[in-house]
């Protein structure tokens, strides 16, 4: 199975973190690392969409907002009536699993761009896109049946306007118009110099899962069982989706990436806003403790492999 | 030198909260606020600082008793159900 070192760094983190070591990436340049990494892969989204036809994205597009759509709506009734748990912590934790992961995806495109394997540029269009529907549906299931209002305004303007899709769409939009010829000035920075600030990031990421790893426990075997056979059922559709849509190799192993991973900055900070009776430690727990790490070490290379297979298998 | 004799109004609370707070904070109509970054450990666990959900704030205000106290009640009624929040006040000395 394909493996990038990157991820190691990931493990360096957590290692660190349970060892009580002293170390800790300050804020700013924890801040500073993840606009960075937004707004590159907005850039290399929106320079190959500038080198394709948008017209013809649009039913493929609908396609996958709509499977992806499912996602929520599937973990939901799992984790309520089997898993027992609470409806708003059940609507909570569907819609992190339904939206998407910006450095998961990322881990996805250092790994093919270390195989010299190209994707469709509209991929980082769906990642965008993914992350919006997913909220609004856990929102909706956790409201049903219970009286009290929500803070829609705030929950949207969060959503909308918070860094993680208002730094992707910008530097999408930033990419498409500059094009190949014109970003070139900007390569060193955002191209070059990607997978090395992402190992930075994924320090910083194994710092912080380590101190939800130590809650794992609580959250029980179900818990734990959902975040790493949910990924890779969504990751099952995203394959298939992307098969049938005529995506390319990279494209599928992408979209099944982006299925399979679960949201742990923009989900929980607009579910906290949306849905405040959901305990936030259940969710993050799942999404970073488990699903996270799950999907960079095993489930990247595993949604790769299936995507081999099926391209090999059906020409 | 004059002096006057106002409330200190300390609010700990979850660093989501942030805006909503301080709209609550600027229509009660009070003259100015001071936030800053907060961690710590409380009913709802450690509070990190390092990753933005894990995060705390503290929100001061200096005000009347009165206006104080109509701050406290919104607050209390609007987030203490469902979210980190610790308030207290303390009487001072305004000195200018």
């Amino acid at each position: 199975m394909a493996f990038d070192p990157v991820v190691l760094f990931f493990l360096l983190g957590a290692v660190a973190g349970l060892a009580k070591s002293d170390l800790k990436i300050p804020m700013a340049i924890y801040e500073a690392l993840s606009i960075y990494l937004l707004l590159a892969i907005g850039l290399m989204g929106g320079v190959k969409l500038a080198e394709s036809e948008l017209l013809p994205l649009l039913l493929p597009g609908l396609a996958v907002l709509a499977v992806g759509a499912l996602i929520p709506l599937i973990a939901f009734p799992v984790l309520l009536w089997l898993g027992r748990m609470p409806r708003a912590d059940s609507a909570s934790i569907a819609a992190h699993y339904g939206s998407v992961s910006v450095v998961t995806f990322s881990v996805a495109v250092a790994l093919l761009a270390a195989r010299g394997i190209d994707y469709e540029g509209h991929m980082v269009v769906f990642l965008v896109l993914l992350e919006i529907p997913a909220l609004i549906i856990g929102i909706l299931l956790a409201r049903m049946g219970t009286p009290g209002t929500t803070r829609w305004g705030k929950t949207l303007h969060e959503v909308v306007f918070g860094k993680s899709i208002f730094l992707l769409a910008g530097g999408l939009v930033i990419g498409f118009i500059a094009g190949p010829v014109h970003i070139e000035p900007l390569e060193p920075l955002f191209f070059d110099l990607f997978k090395g600030v992402l190992a930075l990031f994924l320090l910083e990421m194994g710092l912080v899962a380590s101190s939800r790893i130590a809650d794992v426990r609580q959250y029980g075997v179900f818990l734990v069982l959902f975040a790493i056979i949910m990924p890779v059922g969504s990751a099952v559709l995203g394959t298939l989706l992307g098969f049938a849509l005529g995506l390319s190799l990279g494209g599928t192993v992408l979209l099944a990436t982006l299925y399979a991973s679960a949201s742990y900055i923009a989900a929980p900070a607009a579910m906290r806003i949306a849905v405040p009776r959901a305990n936030p430690a259940l969710s993050i727990g799942a999404s970073l403790g488990v699903t996270f790490p799950f999907n960079i070490f095993l489930g990247v290379p595993l949604y790769f492999w299936m995507a081999q297979t099926l391209y090999s298998l059906g020409g | 030198m004059q002096s006057e004799e106002m409330f200190l109004l300390t609010v700990v609370a979850e660093a989501i909260l942030e805006e909503m707070l301080i709209e609550e904070i600027r229509r009660q109509g009070a003259a100015g606020y001071t936030v800053t970054d907060a961690r710590g450990w409380g009913r709802h666990g450690k509070r990190r600082g390092n990753w933005r959900q894990g995060g705390n704030i503290k929100v001061e205000v200096v005000a009347s008793a009165e206006l104080c106290d109509r701050i406290a009640a919104r607050f209390k009624e609007q987030f203490e159900a469902d979210y980190g929040l610790l308030m207290f006040t303390v009487p001072v000395t305004l000195k200018n």
